[in-house]
């Protein structure tokens, strides 16, 4: 039985929907338009304004394969629905390989070029400036924003934006026009650096330090940005909200020599100062860090002028394999632990391989003082017991 | 073909609550699996009307931070560890040994142990909330260190233990799925003749096979670092926080494809059927299959872009890349319909509704390979409205259209078609309204798992607009519920083969009995009901 035709000129339905379709597809992508909503805002970054570029092509991709497809699919069910005419089944198609060899070259291509303009756009986004116009550490704990300004060698701490209390936005104020650098750094959980409208964000993540730039468009002068934590870090993740406020570079050095001077009008933080400047990131806000106490081990309190070594601990390592001090009496390790949220020691061992003293943690930024008891002449190897991997020899004679 | 011979006795036999409790038969198995990933949908259900219910205005007290935290973790922990996975390997259990014409699984008492693990691992689960700190509410994805037990309670003990129960579950079954499907195939049942649900219960169960042990460690490394002292995940004492998320990823991604492979292969049995010609190109939907199972290990990291410890061009051009086979396999579909002459009984409509929002959720998802726009997008409400997309509109409409495929031939009746046509339509528009507006407020910056947000932000129109639609989605329910209740007693009796449908299952009874079949067809292709049907097997003479 021949296959019953409904409708007599297939080619000309054919083309004529396909005008349809095409029609309404920039229609569509034109009317969209109209509805801001269905778009990111309007970044007020160098580097959110590239993202929204490369939405903007997929987002166009996405309507023309959206409203193909379900063309596709809405004509056929209204085509093909079944009539009281169709009493023999239809032709029984199996496949054809042509149009499979088709359907899997061209979305092949297609993807690949998404690939190549989002791989253009990611190295835009995650450069580097070399000078950036001002170097901050945003900190993120349970459940509040700080922001560390540094100088610009990166390390040497400035002052802590005070961190926000409920209602009150933690603010980090910035430059515009210039790259600002931003490292990312908490003590506690996973959270995430978000600024809508910079189309942007980053994850904090404690043990790390995420590092990224971001530059303000000149024109935003003036502009505030809500930015909020964006990874899920207990009940107070909702309302863990900052700001964002772009200023002129001679209001914002202004500005930056006044948070200076009330920085050092108040009182010092109680507990040894951060000797030394933070190489991978500052402590949560302006709290005092954590003091190293002495060592519960060994001997009493040290006797006058003893002998001092220092070491530190950078990028989980010592600054020194090697260290040395006099046999027979008491001496002083002043330890600098470098490596913010992240806890260092160090614990000496006997070569037998039993402990000869186990000093507490610290966590750094910080400093501590551990008072070792007298050893007798020897080559002694210590570590952190935190991270196995540090470790050196103390030689004393 | 004539009807299997049944005693007169057996339409009216009711099994004892002894049998079902019981019982080693992969058709009551099946069942039972269906049976309790509904229950678990429905909990899931209400824990997500307590979310959009706090969500509907801003500002909102009705539930306090720490209790809705727990909700959105329970919600997606039961719908994707209690429903949609067990629910699909539930279909795959009634259905395979019967449409390659075996008699019961390689392995019947595993099987049963397989699925009486599950209803013990929710009630694990579920008992967190009677804890003093409540049920774990650190996202069903449990980062550490918000998991360690310095910021959480024992209901993620509990939730730990239990995730562990329903991976052992599904390795038990998977491999049971791999000696049936190899091993128990009627003679003429070449592996090229599998109908397509069955490849997918093959590929589904290889992932299951590698990727579960995976997901396995980390929750035991987690139980470890949480009652043992261990230090895998928790940065203050050695650990790395990140290589949690490695671990996890590395199963969860495999997963996501283990939530919806089969209900691609329901999908695949529907649309011939109800279009009365063959699935397009079904080789190459096999290889389709197969692609996406392979790449599926290759992309985790796409959920980690923004933790600044991945290769992002790698991980993007494998996401990118896997929308391939996945359009091959839509294309199909849309040439099945094509040229056919479709009955829009319920399986099709459901059938249909997958096909559109599938293609939604899959071209969402094509921004978020995009790694600069995944900066902007990721955590947030987009991601919300991608995986609903794909997870509800996709994989659950393909639930509901085995459903209504499948009823007839488990139970002898039919479902009402009215009834079924109102719940799809409920279904349907419920679901746009509840996620389409996600993709805005996403774009709008609303970030995910936030227990409240201020009436500054501008997001509270969307989201009572996404809470209504949610209560369209649970009134979606009552025609079903309805439905299912009164036609197990009075619905139209089905016979056979109610549907005119192509594969081994509508050769038997409806139910069929305990052994399966009486008499098989010949095998000589896919479709081998059909080919019996309008003679074309060598006893009548016809080469197909």
């Amino acid at each position: 039985m021949p296959f019953m035709r409904s409708k007599p000129t297939r080619p000309a339905t054919l083309v004529a929907s396909l005008a349809v379709g095409l029609g309404a597809t920039l229609a569509v992508a034109g009317c969209a338009s109209q509805f801001p909503e269905l778009y990111p805002p309007t970044a007020a970054t160098s580097q959110g304004a590239d993202v929204r570029t490369l939405y903007d092509i997929v987002f166009i991709l996405a309507v023309i394969i959206f409203v193909a497809v379900e063309g596709a699919i809405i004509f056929a069910v209204w085509r093909y629905r079944r009539k009281p005419t169709d009493t023999d089944l239809p032709p029984q198609t199996h496949g054809n390989n042509l149009v499979e060899i088709i359907w899997t070259i061209i979305p092949t291509v297609i993807v690949l070029y998404l690939f190549i303009v989002s791989w253009q756009t990611l190295n835009t986004v995650e450069a580097k400036s070399d000078h950036p116009g001002v170097r901050v550490a945003a900190v993120a704990k349970r459940f509040s924003w700080s922001f560390l300004y540094l100088a610009n060698d990166g390390k040497t701490p400035l002052f802590t934006t005070t961190a926000a209390g409920d209602g009150v936005f933690g603010t980090m104020v910035v430059p515009a026009g210039e790259a600002i650098d931003v490292k990312l750094v908490s003590p506690d959980v996973i959270h995430a650096f978000y600024v809508p409208k910079f189309l942007f964000k980053r994850d904090v993540v404690p043990g790390r330090t995420n590092e990224f730039d971001f530059t303000v468009d000149p024109g935003d002068v003036g502009q505030t940005f809500r930015g909020q934590c964006a990874e899920l870090c207990g009940s107070g993740h909702g309302g863990m909200t900052f700001e964002v406020k772009a200023v002129s570079r001679p209001d914002f050095d202004k500005w930056l020599q006044e948070q200076i001077a009330a920085a050092k009008a108040s009182p010092p933080p109680s507990g040894p100062p951060a000797s030394g400047p933070p190489a991978s990131g500052p402590p949560a806000s302006g709290a005092p860090p954590p003091s190293g106490a002495p060592p519960p081990s060994g001997a009493p309190g040290s006797p006058a002028a003893a002998a001092e070594v220092d070491l530190a601990a950078q990028n989980i390592a010592f600054d020194k394999s090697t260290i040395e001090a006099p046999a027979g009496v008491p001496f002083v390790i002043k330890f600098t632990n470098n490596d913010a949220a992240t806890q260092h020691n160090v614990e000496i061992k006997n070569p037998d391989g039993s402990v000869a003293f186990k000093g507490d943690l610290v966590t750094g930024v910080a400093s501590a003082t551990y008072n070792v008891p007298p050893l007798k002449s020897g080559s002694y190897p210590f570590q952190c017991t935190v991270h196995p991997t540090m470790t050196g020899t103390l030689t004393v004679k | 073909m004539a009807t299997t011979a049944l005693t007169p006795a057996a339409t009216t036999y009711r099994s004892s609550l002894y049998e079902w409790v019981t019982t080693t038969d992969h058709k009551k198995i099946g069942i039972l699996y269906l049976v309790n990933s509904f229950v678990f949908f429905f909990i899931g259900g209400i824990l997500a009307l307590g979310v959009r219910s706090q969500l509907a205005v801003p500002e909102n007290k009705l539930i306090p931070p720490e209790l809705y935290n727990q909700l959105f973790t329970l919600h997606a922990s039961l719908m994707l560890f209690l429903f949609i996975i067990p629910i699909l390997a539930g279909f795959a259990n009634y259905v395979v040994p019967l449409q390659i014409g075996a008699p019961d699984m390689a392995f019947p008492r595993i099987n049963a142990l397989s699925f009486w693990m599950l209803p013990l691992a929710g009630i694990i689960m579920l008992a967190g909330f009677l804890t003093p700190n409540g049920a774990a509410a650190e996202g069903w994805t449990s980062y550490s260190p918000l998991a360690q037990r310095a910021y959480s309670g024992t209901g993620t003990d509990l939730w730990v233990v239990a995730v562990t129960l329903i991976g052992t579950s599904s390795i038990l079954g998977s491999i049971n799925f791999l000696v049936t499907i190899f091993k128990m195939r009627a003679p003429g049942m070449t592996m090229f003749r599998l109908p397509i649900l069955v490849w997918t219960a093959l590929v589904t169960s290889v992932l299951v096979l590698m990727a579960t042990p995976v997901l396995t460690s980390a929750l035991i490394m987690l139980f470890i670092d949480r009652n043992y002292g261990g230090h895998f995940f928790d940065p203050a004492t050695g650990g790395n926080a990140v290589l949690w998320q490695n671990i996890f990823w590395f199963y969860s991604h495999p997963a996501v494809y283990i939530m919806i492979l089969i209900a691609m292969g329901i999908v695949s049995e529907v649309l011939p059927v109800f279009s009365r010609k063959p699935l397009f190109g079904y080789k190459a939907f096999v290889f389709a299959t197969a692609g996406i199972g392979a790449l599926g290990f290759s992309v985790w990291a796409h959920h980690m872009f923004t933790t600044g410890t991945v290769y992002l061009p790698f991980f993007s051009f494998m996401t990118f890349l896997i929308a391939v086979p996945t359009g091959v396999k839509m294309f199909n579909w849309i040439a099945t319909l094509f040229r056919g002459q479709l009955r829009f009984s319920t399986p099709l409509l459901f059938a249909l509704g997958f096909l559109t929002m599938f293609l939604i959720g899959g071209i969402n998802g094509a921004f978020s390979a995009a790694v600069p726009v995944d900066f902007a997008l990721h955590d947030t409400y987009w991601v919300v409205a991608h995986l609903h997309y794909v997870l509800f509109g996709g994989s659950v409409f393909g639930v509901m259209a085995g459903v209504y495929y499948w009823f007839p031939k488990m139970t002898g009746r039919m479902l009402n078609e009215t009834l079924g046509k109102i719940h799809f339509v409920l279904m349907f528009i419920g679901f746009n309204v509840t996620f389409f507006p996600m993709h805005i407020l996403g774009l709008e910056g609303m970030p995910r798992r936030i227990a409240m947000y201020a009436s500054s932000s501008g997001w509270g129109g969307l989201n009572l607009l996404a809470t209504v639609g949610s209560i369209v989605i649970a009134a979606s329910m009552l025609p079903f519920l309805w439905n299912v209740l009164v036609s197990l007693r009075s619905g139209e009796v089905a016979g056979d083969d109610p549907w005119e449908g192509n594969t081994l299952e509508w050769a038997t009874s409806s139910p069929p009995p305990p052994y399966n079949f009486d008499h098989l067809p010949e095998i000589r292709s896919e479709r081998p009901v059909f080919d019996a049907r309008h003679g074309r097997t060598s006893s009548h003479g016809t080469r197909a």
